[in-house]
């Protein structure tokens, strides 16, 4: 430490000796890397300031006194500065360690989501959902029964980040203890209600659409809890249909019923399932209207499913200059044949 | 964006005019100076979303905090002013079934 | 002999006479410019929390000394409403007073040692050491 001291002494020394010769921006730019060394070696504003002092009173004996004396206002000046500065770091360590929590959580949380890909004759699947921030309060789900029987859903929970993400797992662990329904969107939603109703703050609440597929009729029943509706396209009519659905959202009041809604599906019909991260999308002056987001899908629905929903995001993304503002979820379920 | 808060206390109504954007940043302060008020005994709290363009999912959980709340005081939460944009978000999410939106014809700002 | 000073806070007037005889007997021990000047902002600091919160206090200042090494110890009691959560105000960016203090953290920061003892509503003490090197 003394050896330190020491020779920054000489090295400042030499350094301000050589800008009072020269004057020259040479030595200036020495100054600047020299602070970035002080800075690496943890060095504080008052200690600068006292350095400066003993270094000019070395090389100027015969200062006024004032000049002196000035130095020590500076110099308790400085203290504040130093503590500040040292304030900055340890926050800046503790924003790190932070960090690395939630980057933890964020894995845990990816854990949550299926990871077995559906694989079904006749069936084109797809589904992308990215966080605003670390953590999402976006939720997705799809299972395939014994018979072929695809459930599909997407939750949104008010709000991001962690908060939201809590409340997400919540619904995670309710949908599994109710497996009976999983084909059931409405009695589904209902149970789910119920839970959440218990178990969050009286400001939350959760939107959700559920669907179900039979590949034996191509039948598709779904209902909805309050959520940004879908679209349901229709291959021999060439057009998008908003996927309405009358319900309130989960977690407000114990007794809720749902309706449950039905469309025959033809080959080349799919849904259109979506958190309102997707419709909500901003750009520097606008909203992103909806039909926005069906000319993105016509523009790519030649490809299978997941790359149309890889593509749609890549270019909401882009749009919004890569700044997401809400979590982000688009899922389809398409009959190919 | 910032969001202007203005509160008229009469002797059984409550008129809070909003203006600005109700969103994540805002909705602790709308939450601080809403809350209180539905939480008096018998009385009209109408709140006039005149000068709100834009509302997000948490702002619509300050007005289901604030429902729930004057319903356990006997009191009675009015939303008025909305526009096309902020109506349908209370009709997608059904709450236009449960809050009382009073509808009147304002077209989108 | 060791030298102590007392110094009763119950007005701003009583912060200066604390930093004033701090800034007396660190210079004393033989402590470098930037150094008094961190034990007068730390003594500074302590004895504006007693006025802020407390009302009155005393601040008590001595030469320390353990193991051949000299310092300066400074002793912050009063009989206040003593600090709820120690853990809290002990944290960066925590500041109540709102008064551009640097706050406890601060005070630990610019000293050696540091320790507390707060009950809530019997008071708050702080010992706190900084060593001559």
């Amino acid at each position: 430490m003394e050896k330190t001291k020491l020779s920054m002494y000489q090295l400042y020394k030499d350094m301000l000796d050589n800008y009072l010769q020269s004057k020259s921006e040479h030595a200036l730019y020495a100054a600047q890397q020299f602070s970035k060394e002080m800075m690496e070696k943890d060095m504080s504003p008052e200690e600068m300031v006292s350095l400066h002092m003993s270094v000019f009173q070395e090389m100027v004996p015969d200062l006024p006194e004032e000049v002196v004396d000035s130095f020590d206002l500076l110099l308790e000046v400085m203290i504040g500065y130093g503590l500040a500065y040292r304030e900055h770091q340890s926050l800046r360590d503790r924003q790190q360690q932070l960090e690395s929590e939630l980057n933890v959580a964020a894995e845990m949380q990816q854990t949550l989501l299926p990871d077995e890909h559906i694989d079904a004759k006749g069936i084109d699947f797809g589904v992308i959902s990215v966080p605003a921030g670390k953590m999402s309060g976006d939720y997705y789900h799809y299972i395939q029964d014994e018979h072929g029987c695809i459930g599909v859903a997407v939750a949104d929970v008010i709000g991001k980040g962690v908060p939201a993400a809590m409340c997400m797992s919540m619904i995670k662990y309710a949908m599994e203890s109710i497996p009976e329904q999983r084909l059931q969107p409405a009695a589904l939603l209902e149970s789910l209600n119920r839970v959440v109703e218990r178990n969050i703050d009286s400001n939350m609440f959760i939107t959700m659409v559920y669907g179900s597929y039979d590949p034996r009729d191509h039948r598709f029943y779904y209902a909805g809890a309050g959520h940004e509706p879908g679209f349901y396209y229709s291959a021999s009519k060439d057009t998008f249909e908003e996927l309405t659905t009358k319900g309130l959202v989960l977690g407000l009041s114990q007794k809720v019923t749902y309706e449950e809604y039905v469309k025959d599906v033809q080959p080349g019909d799919f849904f259109v399932l979506l958190s309102d991260g997707v419709t909500e999308c901003r750009t520097e002056e606008d909203f992103i209207e909806r039909e926005q987001i069906t000319e993105m899908i016509r523009k790519y629905q030649h490809l299978p499913a997941q790359d149309i929903v890889n593509r749609v995001y890549r270019e909401l993304e882009k749009m919004q200059d890569f700044q997401l503002r809400d979590d982000f979820t688009l899922l389809i379920l398409k009959r190919d044949v | 964006m910032n969001l202007q808060i203005d509160i008229k206390e009469n002797t059984n109504e409550n008129l809070v005019s909003l203006s600005g954007e109700i969103d994540v940043y805002t909705v602790p302060k709308l939450k601080e100076e809403l809350l209180p008020l539905t939480e008096e005994q018998n009385k009209n709290i109408i709140v006039d979303l005149s000068g709100v363009h834009y509302i997000d999912s948490t702002g619509l959980g300050v007005f289901i905090g604030a429902l729930k709340s004057a319903d356990q005081s006997g009191s009675h939460l009015k939303i008025t002013g909305v526009n096309s944009r902020v109506r349908r978000l209370f009709t997608i999410t059904g709450l236009d079934e449960v809050i009382d939106i009073e509808v009147n014809e304002r077209e989108e700002a | 002999m060791q030298v102590q000073t007392h110094v009763d806070i119950h007005s701003e007037w009583g912060i200066v006479a604390a930093r004033q005889a701090g800034r007396k007997l660190a210079r004393e021990i033989g402590f470098g410019s930037v150094d008094q000047a961190r034990v007068t902002t730390a003594i500074s600091e302590l004895a504006r929390n007693i006025y802020l919160y407390a009302n009155k206090g005393q601040i008590h200042i001595e030469e320390a000394t353990s193991s051949g090494k000299r310092g300066i110890k400074i002793i912050a009691t009063d009989e206040g409403p003593g600090i709820k959560d120690v853990r809290r105000v002990m944290e960066d960016g925590y500041t109540t007073s709102g008064g551009l203090g640097a706050g406890l953290p601060g005070v630990k920061r610019l000293m050696d040692e540091f320790k507390i003892d707060s009950e809530p509503d019997e008071g708050t003490t702080i010992t706190t050491v900084k060593w001559l090197r």
